[in-house]
């Protein structure tokens, strides 16, 4: 049998983490290729509605990467998206979803290496809990 | 318990007011346990105004309800305020509303109550089913409840009928009236909102069985959201076709979305009134939700919806140490 290769989704920030991702490939760091990367102008423009409907789409996991508090582009957006997704996170984890597909993480534009880990570590972690069934939508057209 | 004569008295005093438009109260229903609200233009019409134990709808809902048509040329808006019989979380929620800028203090008269808890109407239609004829039933002062049917007299204690979300209420007494009903009612003992704990140690897939259960039943009718008095968005996230959030067919992975939505929108503005499950027709325990939310936004960010009008909205506003123990 082929090996689960999940599908992550990545909303990362323009300033820092996509900045990060994008040093991650010219310094030719090696990870996994099952994040897909969707850039958004700031962590804080991630409704967590993204969340949900990713995962109801074809997603396995979700990440979502922001600047380091403090560094925001927009002074605020990772504070506000810290306190959302940490609600998120807690409301899908009491609903029986595994807390280990929905994922944040602060990512530079310095720290290609970091976010190299970071995909990998997740992804080591999704394969292990196997596809997303629970709330996929069954007729995509 | 509230005295019905001063209840009505005051209403009158209220509605007869030059600026006050009307006043939403409670009012006698047509058969079994079932109350009605009322709406008093005129002093004539507080005299049906009635306050029990089954009055357990939240009127906060109807100060956000009303439907602003066009004005015609020259015509003035009717800028007069609206009155509201409210308990101690329809007040909650009240404050909730102002806010967020929803609704205007200056345009409000607040009747406050202070409530001892309200019955469930489920639990008491089981308890009595089929019941044809309008009942009557009062509180006495040992906890119980006295209720009168056909002639015969039947006590129930307290704890049997009461909601659950009233018994680990911890604020009966409004926290933002003009005018308040008795005396405040003082806190004696706060019962946990036990099921979360039971839910919330069980192994993931054993919770997903559980709602799985749950949302699978749901047939999106949205009952939870049109009473909920803090579910006042003129275009709501489920209506809106672009983006389409949530789809329309009703399955277990859009109903399990809409009842994340619903429940998520709610976070840290909930006032806990039990409406929702109340209204629920095929009854999901949404409360355990609310409660949920409820409970890890207090632990997380020290947060409790509806107390302060200054206050502001929990996800418009952070503090630099918020937990990020999650955080990769």
């Amino acid at each position: 049998m082929e090996e689960f290769e999940p599908n992550i989704i990545g909303f990362l920030c323009n300033w820092c983490s996509y900045a990060g991702a994008d040093l991650a490939g010219t310094s030719r760091i090696q990870y996994p290729p099952n994040v897909k990367i969707i850039k958004v102008m700031c962590s804080g423009r991630v409704n967590p509605m993204y969340v949900v409907n990713a995962l109801q789409q074809g997603a396995d996991g979700v990440l979502i990467g922001g600047c380091h508090p403090g560094d925001c582009h927009y002074s605020r957006g990772n504070y506000l998206a810290r306190r959302r997704i940490a609600v998120m996170k807690r409301l899908l984890e009491y609903i029986g979803i595994e807390p280990e597909r929905v994922r944040m993480t602060w990512v530079s534009a310095a720290e290609g290496r970091k976010f190299a880990e970071v995909v990998e570590e997740i992804t080591k972690d999704i394969k292990k809990i196997g596809p997303m069934k629970k709330i996929r939508r069954e007729n995509i057209w | 318990m509230v005295d019905l004569k001063n209840l009505i008295e005051i209403t009158k005093k209220i509605v007869s007011r030059e600026d006050v438009r009307y006043v939403v109260g409670y009012k006698k229903g047509t058969y079994g346990f079932q109350i009605m609200p009322a709406f008093a233009y005129t002093p004539e019409d507080a005299e049906d105004f009635i306050y029990s134990p089954v009055c357990s709808k939240n009127l906060a809902v109807y100060t956000i309800l009303e439907e602003k048509l066009p004005l015609k040329r020259g015509e003035e808006e009717d800028k007069r305020k609206i009155g509201v019989v409210v308990k101690g979380c329809d007040s909650r929620a009240i404050v909730q509303i102002i806010q967020e800028k929803g609704l205007k203090r200056e345009d409000l008269v607040l009747i406050g109550i202070p409530c001892k808890g309200v019955i469930e109407p489920k639990k008491i239609e089981k308890m009595f089913p089929n019941q044809t004829d309008l009942i009557d039933v009062i509180e006495n002062d040992n906890s119980e409840y006295i209720i009168n049917i056909g002639g015969k007299t039947h006590k129930v204690p307290k704890n049997e009928l009461l909601s659950d979300v009233c018994k680990s209420c911890e604020f009966p007494n409004p926290p933002l009236y003009d005018v308040l009903l008795g005396e405040e009612v003082e806190i004696t003992e706060i019962e946990e909102f036990s099921k979360i704990d039971e839910l919330d140690e069980k192994h993931t897939e054993d919770k997903w069985e559980y709602w799985k259960r749950h949302f699978e039943r749901c047939i999106r009718c949205y009952a939870c959201r049109e009473a909920c008095p803090l579910c006042y968005c003129k275009e709501c996230m489920a209506d809106t076709l672009n983006p389409q959030w949530i789809r329309r067919s009703v399955n277990l992975s859009e109903n399990a979305a809409w009842n994340i939505m619903r429940a998520y929108h709610l976070a840290g503005r909930c006032v806990s009134c039990g409406e929702c499950e109340r209204v629920c027709p095929v009854n999901i325990p949404l409360m355990e939700l609310n409660k949920k939310i409820e409970r890890d936004v207090k632990k997380m960010f020290d947060y409790t919806s509806g107390l302060d009008e200054e206050e502001k909205p929990l996800f418009g506003m952070f503090k630099p140490d918020d937990p990020e123990d999650f955080i990769l």
